[in-house]
């Protein structure tokens, strides 16, 4: 064999030369071995690295939908952008910078030669290093020539689209150094008009190209605002997912309402793109690796109706910026029908005029129905009643109310040295009658006689008043509600009774408490816990995703009340809207047996003056088979009363109410029927 | 006694011939490859395109190649002191900055002739085989004597400082095995070569200690910059060791940068080989390639090797290592052949000089060797290259054929 006879050859020099050639191509043999067959996988590995980037393709959100399933609230709208491929340009770009080079370098020539004849002679190597082009200089014209080619390029589309776009070169070089594999954006959220334009003037124009992005639209505007809450751009990877991305496409995050807590199931999971790039970072072709699987749709308990009527009623009556809350509530198994604060917010947040959202006054994004602490005011007198009576009060036993010297023709109670005043006219009060007319001094003084603070505070403890119901767990306060030992201590007071009693002092409370309180009294005891969230359910009907229901009717306590006591406190509160000596008589709706209690809580400052107050309207319907919940709550500066500021819109939801009992059934069949 | 007189066999090596054809056909290949992944090269005219360029040196070369082999070697040989000179005269030429061209890249190693780049250092090398050969083919009792292996050092050093001069240290550097082997082949007693071994030795490790691993304050060896960095980055040397003493943090990080820089050609060299993995990706699917990661400037001459390997993988690296050896022990198979000293020793010369540059760009391909510029011959693109290739190849194929018959 030809390699072997040589190394045998007789000849001791070539013989060496020979070895010492095997040797040679052996240690090559044995290198390339251990790169490409041995370190193959690692190279491999190398390459992908420095040629791929992935990115993180948002997956389509959950929509959110009212209790029938069928009316949507919130939901997905596709947004087209159109982009400038910057691979494409690439050829441009080059060209832009030969012709600039060119026109650089004639410069150079010419500042040499002015030197020269100043100089009167030919400049040496030295000399002529100072005027040599730095690399920087060359970046420059680099740079110019971009810009150049892009905002022609700019210019172009411009007139193709018949639009006015503006060209940021700050931002085209933002974007050329971080995120060139990625389309760079020209016209952003295209009109369907502006996509036919498109289609129509660009077949041939490779170089720009139509992105689809969503983007997240509330067909209702800002009805059930803050139920839904808003959600803000977030394109961070969740639990669970890829921690890193070279580039991420812009997606949502829910910051408040049912946005943010059910963020997780709304959001689904993102998908990865693999990007493949040349050495200079340009895209050459894209593959996905992982489609999105797309989010989870949440159905609520809400009646868009009555949710609607709710907020017509209370713009209307108060005003746009009017502070206030409804809460309507199933009393049966604690759906939540509809939830009201005012004043709201448009929950496609940059639609929101900046300077409003920021008010401290009226701040529209607190949700009044849960987020403030509320003096209830006499409202809370069901509470007493419920103490006093079991605590063996007679409901017929009279007290007489004395007038108040400074104005005869209201009440009094003295407590020691404190005069409390009444809004009720001195007399005779029997329970019923002190009901209606919400008489501050009966009781005080049979909550002080009879229930004692103890008792009162247990009751108050059955109803859970001082807990938060859970439904926004950031977003919601517990109220405030003092406890056995609270009132056990030393330094509580009859004063401090007195307060309870009417509602005021140490205690806060929120709509959505009084709602739950309210249908505790009016199902029979049973406090139950709200439920807002009715299921979760697959994006697309039919594509054989999981439901998950959430149970309805969950039972958070009882209060420990005997009928009768509830009977007789049933009579009071449809006697309060239902006998014309009754403060909520404005609620009254013909056809329906409605019971309320009104309250007017004072709101004082350090040096015991009035700055406003919360009047309260707290009411359930039919008498005869107790259904639904209203608690209406306004907060006022100049005066007014539950009765008369309250009750009326609670009369509005009411009569919607009724007009939706007795619509014609096919309404509801069709809604029925719909997928 | 009658003398014989031997005909000239008319027989032609043909082993070596089927390696060089093989060799020719995978260097258009990879240059068409190599060149045509850049989408404006493909644009140009047919006779513009490298590959195209590169079978008209192919064609060239073989002729030269085959006219020398109609004249028998030893009347070539009178000539080779006359190209010998010739050459040193080029490369004093190229060395002069209105003659010798850079090609932008700051070393000035070409002469432009318009249609033809012309490379004096490669002629050089062969006309220093010819020149050595003549004159180490004297008698033995001669090569004894220390002035006639001085002289042969400065037959040596004297192209070799020209060409350092320009600079191209690996052209330089590939004289030096050659000389030294010719030496030992022709006889040259063991105690010079020994010696001569050491010295260089020793100098090139005081070299590379005083450049590299001394702290900084000692005197420096003058060189090149990038030939610094090259070699920095070969022994995987910190550039900061560079820095001034009072060099701020955002100097040493523009340093460390340009360290990550310059070992790019490495770095995508070594990927590109590496990811070919043991049977490559395909001819023109090379992604190191196309995607320009491995250099365009440098893919298709110094870095042909890294195209070659990751489109054919190991197997294909093995095919060109196995014609090379061909090409190399058929050399040897010649000048153990040979009718007479001369020809042994221009064809262990040629053997040596192919081996060199084999082993120095494939090496520089795998970073077993600092990167250096030195062609693979007969697959990197360049005319100056393949010319003289296929013209020592003649040679050898003119020894062959004047071969010691039996």
């Amino acid at each position: 064999m030809l390699f072997f006879d040589q190394l045998k050859k007789n000849d001791p020099q070539l013989r060496l030369v020979a070895v010492m050639l095997t040797v040679g191509l052996l240690i090559l043999l044995i290198g390339l071995w251990w790169v490409e067959v041995v370190s193959g996988r690692t190279y491999q590995t190398h390459l992908e690295i420095q040629s791929y980037r992935t990115v993180r393709i948002p997956a389509i959100r959950g929509r959110i939908l009212d209790g029938t399933g069928t009316n949507v609230l919130a939901e997905n709208r596709p947004r087209y952008n159109l982009s400038l491929n910057l691979d494409a340009l690439r050829p441009k770009f080059d060209l832009a910078f030969g012709q600039l080079k060119k026109q650089v370098v004639a410069a150079q020539k010419q500042r040499l030669a002015a030197q020269e004849t100043r100089l009167g002679r030919s400049l040496n190597k030295k000399e002529r290093q100072a005027f040599a082009i730095t690399t920087e200089e060359w970046e420059h014209v680099r740079q110019q020539a971009r810009l150049q080619v892009v905002a022609g390029m700019v210019a172009d589309i411009s007139r193709r689209m018949a639009t006015n776009i503006v060209f940021d070169p700050v931002k085209f070089e933002r974007a050329y150094a971080t995120r060139l594999a990625m389309p760079y954006p020209v016209l952003s959220s295209l009109s369907p008009q502006q996509i036919a334009r498109f289609e129509e003037n660009f077949t041939n124009f490779t170089v720009a190209e139509l992105d689809l992005q969503s983007e997240r639209e509330y067909p209702l505007g800002t009805t059930a605002a803050h139920v839904l809450g808003y959600v803000r751009r977030d394109d961070s990877s969740a639990q669970g997912e890829e921690a890193f991305f070279s580039y991420r496409l812009p997606d949502y995050s829910g910051i408040s309402g049912i946005e943010g807590r059910y963020n997780n199931v709304l959001r689904g999971n993102a998908g990865t793109e693999s990007v493949l790039v040349n050495n200079l970072g340009y895209r050459q072709s894209e593959n996905v690796w992982s489609q999105p699987e797309p989010g989870h749709s949440v159905v609520l308990t809400l009646d868009l109706d009555i949710q609607q009527a709710a907020e017509a009623s209370l713009a209307q009556h108060q005003g746009k910026d009017a502070r206030g809350a409804v809460v309507v509530m199933d009393v049966r198994n604690g759906d939540i029908l509809a939830m009201v604060s005012s004043p709201t917010f448009n929950p496609d947040y940059s639609q929101n005029d900046q300077t409003r959202m920021l008010d401290p006054f009226l701040k529209p994004e607190n949700n009044r129905a849960m987020q403030e602490n509320l003096a209830p005011g006499s409202i809370f007198k069901t509470v007493v009643a419920i103490a006093v009576l079991e605590n063996g009060l007679n409901p017929n036993e009279t007290y007489h109310v004395d007038p108040n010297p400074d104005r005869p023709d209201k009440g009094c109670y003295m407590l020691g040295h404190r005069k409390i005043r009444d809004e009720a006219p001195p007399g005779d009060y029997n329970f019923k009658k002190a009901f209606i007319h919400s008489s501050n001094s009966y009781f005080v003084h049979y909550g002080l006689q009879v229930a004692k603070a103890e008792n009162i505070v247990r009751v108050g403890e059955e109803f859970h008043l001082g807990e938060r119901t859970g439904l926004f767990p950031r977003h919601e306060t517990g109220g405030n509600f003092p406890t056995l030992g609270n009132v056990q201590a030393s330094d509580w007071r009859d004063g401090d009774t007195a307060n309870l009693c009417i509602g005021q002092g140490d205690i806060a409370v929120t709509p959505l408490q009084m709602a739950v309180m309210v249908s505790a009294i009016a199902n029979g005891g049973t406090v139950l816990w709200p439920r807002l969230a009715q299921r979760i359910e697959p994006l697309e009907a039919g594509s054989g995703g999981a439901v998950t229901n959430f149970p309805a009717g969950l039972i958070r306590g009882h209060v420990s009340v005997h009928p009768r006591t509830l009977n007789l406190l049933h009579e009071a509160m449809l006697a309060d809207v239902g006998e014309k000596d009754g403060t909520g008589t404005a609620a009254a709706v013909p056809g329906m047996k409605i019971c309320g209690k009104t309250g007017t809580a004072q709101v004082e400052d350090a040096a015991g003056r009035e700055t406003g107050r919360n009047l309260w309207f707290a009411s359930y319907a039919p008498y005869d088979n107790p259904h639904y919940a209203v608690v209406v709550m306004v907060q006022s500066t100049g005066g007014g009363f539950g009765g008369t500021l309250c009750a009326p819109i609670a009369h509005d939801i009411y009569a919607a109410i009724l007009k939706k009992e007795t619509a014609p059934p096919a309404r509801a069949l069709a809604a029925s029927l719909l997928p | 006694m009658r003398l014989q007189f031997h005909e000239p066999s008319v027989r032609v090596d043909p082993l070596q011939l089927v390696a060089l054809a093989g060799l020719m056909f995978i260097g258009t290949a990879f240059v068409y490859s190599a060149t045509m992944a850049n989408a404006s090269a493909a644009l140009l005219p047919w006779y513009d395109q490298s590959w195209v360029r590169q079978i008209l040196w192919y064609a060239l070369g073989l002729g030269a190649g085959g006219a020398l082999c109609l004249v028998d070697y030893l009347s070539l040989s009178r000539w080779s002191y006359v190209a010998y000179w010739l050459t040193i005269l080029t490369l004093v030429a190229v060395l002069i900055p209105k003659i010798g061209s850079t090609h932008g890249w700051g070393a000035r190693r070409w002469i432009d002739l318009g249609f033809f780049q012309f490379q004096p250092s490669e002629f050089a090398k062969l006309a220093f085989i010819l020149a050595a050969a003549n004159f180490l083919s004297r008698p033995l009792d001669e090569l004894r004597q220390p002035v006639i292996f001085w002289k042969g050092m400065g037959l040596l050093f004297l192209p070799f400082v020209l060409i350092l001069k320009e600079p191209d240290l690996g052209s330089a550097l590939v004289l030096l095995p050659t000389g030294l082997v010719m030496m030992f082949v022709a006889g040259t007693p063991r105690i010079y070569l020994i010696r001569l071994v050491g010295i260089v030795g020793l100098l090139a490790v005081l070299f590379v200690t005083d450049v590299f691993f001394l702290p900084t304050g000692w005197w420096q060896i003058p060189m090149q910059p990038y030939q610094r960095d090259r070699l920095a980055i070969y022994f995987g040397c910190d550039y900061t060791h560079f820095a001034p003493p009072n060099a701020t943090p955002a100097e040493l990080q523009r340093l460390r940068q340009k360290e990550l820089d310059d070992a790019y050609n490495v770095r995508q060299a070594l990927i590109s080989v590496g990811s070919g993995g043991p049977t490559g990706k395909g001819w023109r699917q090379g992604t190191q390639n196309a995607l320009g990661y491995l250099p365009r400037a440098v893919a298709h001459n110094d870095f042909i090797f890294s195209v070659i390997a990751e489109e054919e993988g190991f197997v294909g690296s093995v095919v060109v290592l196995t014609l090379y050896a061909v090409v190399l022990f058929t050399g040897l198979r010649t000048a153990g052949q040979a009718r007479d000293r001369l020809g042994k020793l221009v064809a262990v010369g040629v053997v040596t000089l192919i081996f060199s540059h084999v082993f120095i760009n494939i090496g520089m391909n795998i970073r077993i060797m600092p990167v250096t510029g030195v062609p693979l011959p007969l697959l990197s693109y360049g005319g100056s290259s393949v010319l003289v290739s296929l013209i020592a190849l003649g040679l050898m194929q003119n020894i062959y054929i004047h071969r010691k018959g039996y």
